[in-house]
């Protein structure tokens, strides 16, 4: 057994505990990483799992890595390139298909072929996007008060989030508790009457969520993707240079660079408590370290149902712990190809192959989708987003050959009767048969697959019930009650311990805001 | 052309309310009714046992009280009746008001349920006071809101601190669920948690797995009082409205359709009916729905036209038919649901979402003496590649029929003189847009400061002198007069 | 690939730069020539042919074709006779500028309307519970706009019909190389000018004829930047460069009224309701804090800039579209958003945007300009627009 002395341990190498750790380690502390798997990375690690071919498993794109997080770590330098993922293209059931192309003309003769309304729609919408999310975007950064106490910190928190609110116009205000409160449907009924392109955009809105377009609270998700366009990252969409896992080995490299230590293949049994107080973390080998701080970048299920005795904690946060949704709904379908897919409704390789390709086909098509979810059934006919790496980034594949990446949904993770080979093959026909519906040369030109269900990412990844964003995005687990009530500052009942990752605010698809906020709290509250 | 202080637009529940009201404070006032009754959705059209879009319901004890409906003839004190889920094994699971006879029905399913059942009931009825706190309140226009208007506001939130921080939390935590995660995380029988849910999805184009469903339960468990609808006669409700507004002065005319509310320089100037008399008045309160108001009553020039569409995108969407029916064979006494699961329920509302009448459908049937009311959800307005006709009325009603076959064996053969109001019956002959009969879905982006349109909370529209006092404002939503008090105290309020 | 408008075939061709703009999704000329000289004095001198087909243009027909166009405009559109046209802005609820362009009545209950922006969703927002029905006719209409003295002249060479009476903003029905043309007396160059609308499927032959009746008469086919600086001339605000429709601003400050920008005399507020009316009678009642007004550089002023640093003026001859501020003293009291040389005037001349009270005809101002690199400020003077205005204009 050996031992070794920290300022603070961060329990996994995924984005959030690695930024955690690079921004902690920025202020002059001596951090460790702790990451179970032989490589870091979390849900956003590449390899190549077929000869020549390398896949992101999980994530696929990088929405919303944080700029300032990029700008500050000086990512870059350590290898991050986002490259463009220009373009939407989503066949439709006709045998037509609509796109959002990279130019505002364009794609504004494209909804125009469909619908001049939805052409006119689709501008006026586009800015009250840019206008919402130039509304909410600071609410991200403000930590979440506790709304029942009296302590200075959570009335100024209070007072911030008022000032906040008051900050705003009527009309946004209003525009804003709109968009919390609606389903991407009503509001995409409400602006536009072309179904693929209402089926696409929802699409958006439900990614990572145990939700259909018609839940309510579906909208505000939406407006992730114009947070790019406000915040000085200039597209809402990128594709990282070398997979996701490009993007955490660029945060790695950052945080190594600052003098944090990464050790892989070092899996946590348990925080250790000294006089109710996080001190230290064992690894399963019985190897410990200590530190003034324990950071968990897990899910909260695993940071405070597994990694610490529930002794530790006040039933009533056990039980909302309990409560915490976490049900996965995506799964993924990772492609070799012999050759790019073709597309009925737009034959030939050409500028969508090099964006995304959504199966949205109507709200309805993914509403249905969901209703097979609800009842415990992976969807007959699912939403597919897919994207070939290999067409923006020619390192992933053999020349002339490309990868695929399907991202799929939905997949509950508690599939009637539980999840086996075949029913992953039979997920895997569905994802299969419904692009063939689209681009027949599918089937003929796959030589090799990978299939990823919740179960596995919960297996690999070690996220509880393979949720991608430690928790599912309902209302009623977003800000303040971002994980439970009262402890949504990414501190916790246990002093010492905090949680840095997707499970706190502002939540996952932001991605490492809770990594570098909470690195902002735990340095407030003095890390000695 | 005569002129009043005020007049009211519609003689419903809310109507009356208001008109009772004011007439009270000595205004004088008219009450202008298209139908040739008064009691709007609470009342049939003609024949006593004609269905209506409401079974049941009572006014607030505040109301009541104020304006001294008991001295009028209404009986007092309604209790809900007990809520019977009828289940397929033909169990049967009872709600009643009495937490230990409900305990000992909920233990057939399960004794940990039953046992956290009194702390349900503690928690039910401290967020229903909640929430009526939060009707009663007048929302101001938000951010920058006066300090006296605000005071109302900070009263609200010291109430709601004043839950303490668990049940505070748990209110805040509700109010966005769905009713199936808000029941989860208390109970684990599928029959108790499906028929606490119905209420949930009661009137609203909603699921029991939609977020927003756990917060039109705990609106239908305030309005009802309880778990089943209330013991009374709605047509006894109005009777005593009516009455009362008329001891106070107030002039009803019934079989008086309003064509336009007359606006000038911006300002109301009166009504105009469709028989072309003009009545004028500098203040109007119209309880016909915010579709039906904004939309037909007022001619859009002065209105804002991003309001307008405000308007137009109000979620109505009724889902809602009713039927009524006599039986030879007597009836169980009580608020009898079909409601057997979650999933049932669930699937249910699927069907809605995709224009489609749910072949097993949620009932909610309310029995008096031989007579039965039966709520039937879901029918959509809205259907896809149908409409409402005969055809489609006809299924509607075999559906019915046999649904309570499965749980009220040989009914069929007993029960006669079913008549149904589908939701295109709720619209023309209620005057309910959509047929709706909540005046616009209770959802929560519908809800709060919301209702009907963000900004206009509190009766007040963007036309000076116009108020809106029917069900789709802020505390609207089944009988329960809250709109229209508070539309009442707004104009008193004001500059009447 | 932008689209192309139903002349390409012919502009293609004579585009010696191939120098394409884009306007509303469309290629459009920036100029034809290796300089914009002669196309701009063909528009003063002779008669310069714009192809305008990427305007966009509303069908507006039914019984509430008036009511909807009078709830929308600024103007009094009950009043309009049969075959006039306005030109008006429109505005959203709190009297702020959404577009400019015209409304044409073709009939008693049809209309057209031309816009820079698309206008189709307000349009159909403003016609909730009205009989009305509204089309857009963009992609169908192919529109020429023939501006400058010999206009007239040309257009009779070539139109079945004589346009000797077609006063000032009105229209006709007519026909050039036997394709049914309707022509209104309107344009964007302050000068005699028509504009020609046609079929898009029948628009080459009248290209062909306008261009073969004017040859005798120096008909030049012109561009964006001749256009640019006739406009400034005439004093005529073009959007998204002189302002910022109200739905596209992301800030109060970007928006504008109509009376900020100088168009107050295209406000009826006797008219009843339109969207606006409330704020715009308030912010008559209390006057406004900016105006939209004409600056004229001090030329002697500007020449001394440059003799400063040894150099003779260095002017662009084409027309800054870029922010210029404006300065009383040393405080920044407007902006000027189009600039330009007038070739006719032989002027340098502005529009800007000046807080009260430096809005005042005859106040001197400082415009800032750069010179070698540094920032100067050059004298000019607040005056009425338009700056040029030939008396054969409305004759």
């Amino acid at each position: 057994m050996t031992s070794h002395t920290y300022d603070a341990i961060i329990i996994g190498g995924g984005h959030n505990g690695l930024i955690n750790a690079a921004y902690l380690a920025r202020a002059g502390k001596k951090v460790i990483v702790l990451e179970r798997r032989p490589i870091v990375g979390g849900a956003a690690v590449t390899e190549e799992i077929f000869p020549g071919f390398r896949f992101t498993e999980f994530s696929y794109v990088v929405s919303l890595l944080r700029p300032e997080i990029i700008r500050e770590l000086e990512l870059p330098k350590h290898g991050l390139k986002i490259l463009p993922l220009p373009s939407t293209f989503t066949p439709m059931e006709n045998g037509d298909y609509i796109a959002a192309w990279d130019d505002h003309d364009k794609t504004r003769r494209e909804i125009y072929r469909h619908s001049p309304k939805d052409a006119d729609a689709y501008d006026d919408y586009a800015r009250l996007m840019v206008r919402m999310a130039m509304a909410v975007k600071p609410l991200l950064s403000l930590i979440p008060p506790d709304l029942a106490s009296l302590s200075p910190r959570d009335l100024v928190g209070l007072l911030k989030t008022g000032l906040y609110a008051a900050s705003l116009s009527e009309k946004d205000l209003y525009a804003v508790a709109k968009l919390v409160t609606q389903s991407s449907g009503d509001l995409l009924d409400d602006w536009f009457e072309t179904d693929a392109l209402k089926g696409t955009k929802s699409a958006s809105g439900i990614i990572g969520t145990f939700l259909g377009p018609r839940s309510p609270g579906t909208a505000y998700v939406l407006l992730h993707h114009y947070m790019g366009e406000i915040d000085g990252a200039f597209r809402a969409w990128g594709f990282a240079k070398n997979g996701s896992g490009g993007v955490t080995a660029s945060i790695a490299s950052a945080a190594r660079a600052l003098g944090v230590e990464i050790r892989t293949d070092a899996p946590v049994k348990q925080v250790i408590v000294k006089n109710g107080r996080a001190v230290g973390v064992a690894l399963e080998n019985g190897d410990e370290f200590h530190a003034s701080v324990v950071v968990s970048a897990a899910d909260p299920k695993r940071t405070f149902l597994q990694f610490v005795e529930p002794k530790y904690f006040p039933d009533e946060f056990i039980t909302q712990i309990r409560n915490f949704r976490v049900r996965g709904s995506s799964g993924k379908l990772n492609l070799a190809l012999s050759e790019l897919p073709n597309f009925t409704a737009l034959p030939g390789e050409g500028e969508l192959h090099r964006g995304a390709v959504s199966i949205s086909p109507s709200i309805d098509y993914i509403e249905r989708a969901f209703d097979d979810a609800k009842y415990g059934q992976v969807s007959r006919r699912p939403y597919i987003d897919i994207i070939i790496p290999s067409m923006i980034d020619p390192e992933m594949a053999p020349p002339g050959q490309h990868v695929m990446s399907c991202f799929v949904q939905y997949v509950p993770y508690d599939v009637e009767g539980g999840w086996d080979e075949s029913k992953k093959e039979a997920f895997a026909e569905n994802v299969i048969a419904t692009l063939e519906q689209y681009a027949p040369n599918i089937r003929r030109a796959i030589i090799g697959k990978q299939i990823i269900t919740p179960v596995d990412i919960e297996r690999i990844a070690g996220i509880t019930g393979g949720n991608i964003f430690h928790g599912e995005l309902l209302l009623h687990q977003l800000f303040f009650l971002r994980p439970a009530p009262q402890w949504a500052d990414f501190r916790t009942p246990l002093p010492g311990y905090y949680l840095a990752a997707s499970g706190a605010h502002p939540g996952g698809g932001i991605m490492g805001a809770a990594g570098k906020l909470s690195a902002q709290e735990i340095l407030k509250d003095g890390l000695r | 052309m005569n002129s009043y202080d005020a007049i009211i637009i519609g003689a419903g529940h809310n109507g009356l309310t208001t008109a009772a009201w004011l007439a009270k404070a000595g205004k004088k006032v008219l009450v202008l009714e298209k139908r040739s009754v008064v009691g709007g959705a609470c009342v049939g059209n003609d024949a006593a046992l004609d269905p209506a879009p409401f079974s049941g319901g009572f006014l607030r004890p505040d109301i009541v009280r104020h304006l001294k409906l008991t001295q009028f003839g209404l009986n007092p004190a309604p209790v809900a009746t007990d809520l019977i889920s009828l289940l397929p094994d033909s169990r049967q699971l009872v709600l009643s008001a009495d937490p230990v006879k409900t305990a000992e029905s909920i233990a057939q399913f399960s004794a940990a349920d039953a046992a956290k059942w009194p702390d349900f009931v503690r928690f039910m009825d401290k967020a229903a006071a909640t929430l009526e706190a939060a009707y009663a309140t007048p929302i101001p226009r938000l951010p920058k809101f006066s300090p006296t208007e605000g005071l109302p506001l900070a009263q609200l939130a010291l109430k709601i601190r004043g839950l303490g921080a668990r049940d505070m939390y748990a209110f805040i935590r509700l109010l966005p669920m769905s009713a199936k995660e808000f029941l989860d995380d208390w109970f684990e029988s599928d029959a108790l948690k499906a028929a606490i849910a119905s209420l949930g999805i009661h009137n609203a184009n909603l699921g029991v797995m939609s977020a927003g469903s756990a917060y039109n339960l705990l609106h239908q468990y305030l309005i009802r009082g309880g778990w089943g609808q209330p013991a009374n006669d709605l047509r006894q409700v109005i009777a005593a409205l009516e009455s009362a507004a008329k001891a106070f002065g107030a002039e009803i005319r019934t079989s008086a359709e309003v064509a336009r509310v007359t606006v000038e320089n911006e300002r109301v100037s009166g009504v105009l009916l469709a028989s072309g008399e003009q009545n004028s008045a500098g203040t109007v309160l119209c309880s016909a729905d915010p579709k039906r108001t904004f939309l037909s009553l007022v001619t859009p020039e002065p209105l804002d036209p991003e309001f307008v569409w405000q308007v137009q995108t109000l979620k109505m969407r009724g889902v809602t038919a009713m039927a009524a029916a006599q039986s030879a064979a007597p009836l169980p006494a009580g608020t009898l649901i079909v409601a057997p699961s979650l999933n049932y329920l669930e699937r249910a509302y699927d069907a809605a979402k995709y224009g489609q009448i749910s072949e097993k459908p949620y009932l909610e049937i309310t029995t008096a003496g031989n007579s039965l009311s039966i709520h039937f959800q879901f029918a959509p307005y809205f259907l896809k590649n149908a409409t409402w006709n005969a055809e489609t009325r006809a299924k509607l009603e075999s559906i019915v029929v046999d649904t309570l076959e499965t749980r009220l064996p040989n009914l069929k053969s007993q029960i006669h003189n079913l008549k149904s109001l589908t939701p295109l019956d709720l619209e023309t002959a209620f005057s309910l847009t959509e047929g709706d009969p909540h005046h616009g879905q209770l959802a929560l982006d519908q809800f709060f400061f919301m209702r009907p349109i963000p900004g206009y909370a509190s009766q007040k529209t963007p036309i000076a002198g116009l108020y809106l006092c029917g069900s789709g404002v802020h505390g609207g939503g089944g009988v329960s007069g809250i709109a229209g008090r508070n539309a009442a105290k707004a104009v008193l309020k004001g500059s009447l | 690939m932008l689209r192309t408008t139903p002349f390409h075939p012919r502009t293609s061709l004579i585009n010696q730069l191939q120098n394409w703009r884009r306007w509303s999704g469309y290629y459009t000329a920036g100029l034809y020539e290796m300089s914009h000289e002669r196309e701009y004095w063909a528009i003063r001198n002779a008669a310069a042919l714009f192809d305008v087909s990427p305007l966009m243009k509303y069908l507006i027909e039914g019984p509430d074709a008036a009511r909807l166009l009078d709830r929308i405009v600024t103007r009094d559109v009950q009043k309009m006779s049969i075959g006039q046209v306005i030109y008006t802005p429109w505005c959203n609820a709190e009297g702020k500028v959404l577009d400019d362009g015209t409304v044409s009545r073709l009939g008693e209950t049809t209309f057209r309307m031309t816009s820079a922006d698309p206008n189709l969703r307000w349009l159909n927002l403003n016609a909730a519970g009205m009989d009305v029905s509204i089309t857009d006719i963009s992609d169908q209409m192919a529109a020429l706009s023939l501006q400058g003295p010999k206009a007239r002249v040309i257009l009779n060479r070539c139109a079945a019909k004589s346009l000797d009476g077609l006063k000032y903003f009105r229209l006709m029905e007519n026909a050039i190389a036997e394709v049914p043309v309707t022509i209104s007396r309107t344009g964007y160059t302050g000068d005699l000018g028509y504009e020609i609308w046609m079929e898009a499927a029948n628009a080459l032959p009248v290209w062909d004829a306008l261009m073969a009746a004017g040859h005798d008469y120096g008909i030049a086919p012109a561009g964006i930047l001749a256009l640019d600086v006739a406009r400034v001339e005439a004093g005529l605000i073009l959007i998204e460069t002189d302002y910022t429709a109200a739905h596209h601003a992301l800030i109060e400050s970007q928006k504008s009224s109509p009376f900020e920008l100088g168009l107050g005399w295209a406000v009826n507020l006797e008219k009843g309701p339109f969207n606006g009316k409330q704020a715009l009678v308030a912010e008559k009642a209390h006057g406004s804090e900016w105006m939209f007004v004409g600056l004229e550089v001090d030329w002697v002023g500007m020449e001394r800039l440059f003799h400063e640093v040894g150099l003779p003026p260095q002017i662009s001859p084409l027309t800054l579209r870029a922010s210029l501020p404006v300065f009383k003293g040393s405080a920044q009291v407007g902006y000027a958003s189009s600039s330009t040389w007038s070739p006719v005037l032989k002027k340098y001349i502005a529009l800007a945007h000046v807080q009260k009270p430096y809005f005042e005809i005859g106040t001197d101002v400082l415009l800032e300009v750069t010179v070698e690199h540094q920032r100067k400020y050059a004298p000019a003077k607040v005056v009425k627009t338009p700056f040029y205005e030939p008396e054969w204009k409305k004759k």
